[in-house]
């Protein structure tokens, strides 16, 4: 089989069931898609792994004029329209998300060919391989295709009793009228479920409805309303049902920097992430899902109470121990691709601070903790009123030495005063209050006294230090500072000033400052934190011109992953990444409360808006090299 | 006969098999999941078929548990190894009869001669039950054996 190159990012479709998602790229290929849950083993992993790591591309035999590609509206069906020889070839696909009482496949793929206007060459390219070493499947031909690796096996049904080999591509002609429709369905430890092809569609129909219904109960009010319903729908993607856990990103070691070392796995949970999903779902009436993510955390940190993990497997275990697979080319030549994620075991102080105010957040919406809840929240509380000096690894998760980074402080001075509005209406010892009282105001003034800088009048990244942090935007959220005050819009300019990436984006701190060789690109939910600071802070029309603009730079799809290049517009890191939707919708639930803006589009795809920044944009290296 | 033993260690006996099937199918050795297989006989909800099938096969177990305590009574002793080799009967039986009869009975199970109007479906265990993993013979023959062999232990000739 012919090698591809690496599509670029953007290229990529999400498809997926709330247990594990398949990125698709433009011309039809499934290049990643492990199994049975996102932090599994994948199945088609030619992303990362190259062609011998397994691909299942559906499309045109010859490589065809692409004519669109979205999704269909409110829904997670994707489709992509190539023009061929007096016609058209329509890709339609969706996993099916909704399986809880009936008897079907957990995992089931539905992908459909369909010919409009004359008949259309197609190929079927079906290469599933399993794990690190790409082991081929034990197949047997039944009514359907079955391919297994022990307790794994996967299912390959198509209609018209077309038959596919493993590891060969089909030829088919799809005449208009008759699509063909293949049924993808993935076991693990349990016997397989078929779906007849003939009929599959029906329950595509089904989710479709399903999602619609979901969407529609997202109020109308919401300003960039598609996008931001696109990021709640990418978000559900990424949430593990069955637990309730929200996962960072599918992927593991797409780049931050092409060709470079920092390549991460994502396939777990962030606490962090998750409050942040929290205040999302929360600000649009999607109080369920709030509580489901909240009830993981509080399974998932049962067994490390009052210490807060920085990340856990969907299930809430210890995420594996970090390595790297040594023969996985990497997406681009990006190697190592690595599994695990040795930032497990840091001390991150914001991590509290993220859960009290998801917690707080959830009590200002009129929920009630209960005594379970409350004793967690409160353990946590403890241990930052306790360790509140202590440095730490901070939000970007340097594996350098601990530095005690102001925004952890501002976060463990959150955490304390978010607990601290919670017992208003919940039962807290007079001792316990006067204790956390006493560590938050100490935490206050600490701050003040070292970590800002009157002469630039701006908070820095650290104690001492004379660098700025991006993730320093959110301080109008917390309340540490009024928003009228001259600090916090100092330090809102000072980051958009020195850490200015080239109009809208940002980097997270100055480049280079984190130990690792190579660059990185800007990081995209700054310029949404950015975009909500100045809502926040009564900028309201600045606000939305970068929202916009910042949004002409997602994926054709409306997908962001974490990082962007700035002279280029290349997505990097892992993609779609969950922190950067969430950011985008509550940059847009802080537009909706600045009262300032109309809801304005209709469509994902917004046009970048052009406007003159109060701040001007830092040349960057790409600019002077462009 | 001994009846009082046949009503005890009967469900002892099916409970362990159960066990052994489901750890086995647990640490990947078998995608036989003889709870969902049996419980969805009688409903298309996998949750609530495990549960069903569980009872399902407590009482399908008490039933071969009764042919265990006639052999024995008829043979004039009971000993596990005895029990073993009924197990291993036992086994064959359900391996090359049983299971592969199953689409013939089982209205949410694929069949060669189902239609268009058929939805889902559990793919058939096929024969041996080779279709729900290389191993599955050689895990429903230990769990058989354990199953045999508690019975020729706890049950009387008598």
């Amino acid at each position: 089989m012919e090698a591809r190159h690496s599509p670029a990012l953007a290229d990529y479709g999400l498809l997926g069931d709330t247990r594990t998602a398949a990125l698709v790229s433009a011309d039809g290929g499934i290049d990643w898609l492990c199994a049975p849950t996102f932090d599994g083993d994948p199945v088609f992993g030619a992303l990362l792994g190259g062609p011998d790591a397994g691909t299942f591309r559906a499309g045109p035999a010859l490589p065809g004029e692409r004519i669109v590609r979205r999704y269909r509206p409110h829904t997670a069906t994707l489709e992509t329209v190539w023009a061929t020889d007096g016609g058209t070839l329509t890709l339609a696909e969706a996993m099916v998300a909704e399986v809880s009482g009936r008897l079907l496949p957990t995992t089931l793929l539905i992908r459909r060919l369909e010919a409009d206007g004359a008949p259309a060459e197609a190929a079927v390219e079906f290469n599933p391989r399993f794990g690190e070493r790409h082991a081929r499947p034990r197949v047997r031909q039944d009514q359907h295709l079955v391919c297994e690796w022990g307790a794994l096996a996967m299912s390959l049904g198509v209609s018209g009793g077309m038959r596919v080999e493993p590891g060969t591509t089909t030829a088919i002609t799809v005449e208009p009228g008759r699509p063909v429709v293949m049924v993808l369905a993935l076991a693990y430890t349990e016997p397989l479920v078929w779906i007849d092809p003939e009929t599959a569609w029906d329950l595509v129909e089904a989710d479709e409805a399903r999602w619609r219904e979901w969407a529609s109960g997202i109020s109308e009010d919401i300003p960039f309303r598609e996008a931001v319903l696109r990021s709640l729908l990418t978000l559900k993607l990424l949430t593990y049902s069955p637990s309730g856990a929200p996962v960072a990103a599918p992927t593991t070691s797409l780049p931050e920097d092409p060709g470079g070392i920092r390549n991460w796995d994502y396939r777990y949970a962030w606490p962090r992430d998750a409050s942040i999903g929290i205040a999302a779902f929360l600000g649009l009436g999607k109080d369920g899902e709030a509580l489901n993510f909240l009830n993981w955390l509080l399974h998932a940190s049962r067994l490390q109470r009052p210490r807060l993990p920085a990340l856990l497997t969907m299930t809430g275990g210890h995420v594996p121990r970090e390595r790297t697979l040594a023969s996985w080319p990497g997406y681009a030549g990006s190697a190592p691709v690595r599994v695990g994620n040795g930032a497990a075991h840091q001390h991150q102080l914001d991590g509290y601070g993220w859960v009290l105010d998801a917690a707080w957040n959830l009590v200002r919406q009129g929920h009630r903790l209960n005594s379970e809840t409350w004793r967690a929240m409160r353990g946590f509380t403890d241990l930052v009123a306790r360790r509140w000096p202590e440095p730490d690894a901070g939000i970007w998760e340097i594996r350098a030495d601990a530095a005690q980074h102001v925004h952890s402080k501002i976060m463990g001075w959150l955490a304390l005063d978010r607990a601290l509005g919670i017992a208003r209406s919940h039962r807290l010892s007079a001792r316990r209050r006067r204790r956390w009282e006493g560590a938050r105001d100490a935490i206050a003034a600490d701050i003040r006294t070292h970590g800002f800088d009157a002469e630039r009048n701006t908070y820095t990244r650290s104690y001492g230090s004379m660098d700025l942090d991006s993730a320093l935007l959110i301080l109008p959220v917390t309340g540490f500072e009024s928003p009228d005050s001259p600090r916090l819009r100092g330090t809102v300019d000072a980051v958009w000033s020195e850490l200015s990436a080239g109009y809208p984006f940002l980097y997270r701190y100055p480049p280079g400052q984190d130990g690792l060789p190579g660059d990185e690109g800007a990081f995209l939910p700054c310029s949404f934190w950015l975009a909500q600071a100045l809502a926040l802070t009564g900028r309201s029309a600045e606000a939305a011109a970068l929202f916009g603009a910042v949004l002409g730079h997602a994926s054709p799809l409306g997908l962001f992953s974490e990082e962007i290049d700035p002279g280029t517009g290349a997505l990097l890191g892992n993609y779609p990444q969950a922190l950067t939707h969430a950011a985008l919708v509550q940059a847009a639930l802080a537009l909706r409360d600045a009262l300032l803006v109309e809801p304005v589009e209709t469509t994902p795809l917004v046009e970048p808006v052009e406007t003159t920044p109060l701040v001007e944009p830092v040349e960057t290296e790409a600019d002077r090299a462009g | 006969m001994d009846w009082q033993g046949w009503a005890l260690f009967g469900l002892l006996a099916t409970t362990a098999l159960t066990a052994v099937m489901i750890a086995f199918q647990m640490a990947g050795w078998t995608r036989l999941d003889l709870p969902l297989v049996l419980g969805s006989l009688v409903t298309p909800d996998p949750d609530k078929a495990r549960i069903a099938g569980f009872f399902i096969h407590l009482a399908a177990g008490q039933v071969f548990a009764l042919g265990y305590a006639a052999v024995f009574a008829l043979l004039g002793q009971a000993t596990w190894w005895i029990g073993a080799l009924l197990g291993l009967l036992h086994v064959a039986v359900a391996l090359t009869v049983i299971l592969p009869l199953l689409p013939g009975i089982h209205p949410r199970m694929a069949s060669t001669r189902a239609g268009p109007a058929s939805r889902a479906a559990l793919e058939p265990p096929g024969l041996l039950g080779l279709n729900y993993g290389i191993q599955t013979p050689a895990v429903a023959v230990a769990a058989h054996l354990v199953y045999g062999s508690l019975l020729g232990l706890l049950l009387t000739a008598s």
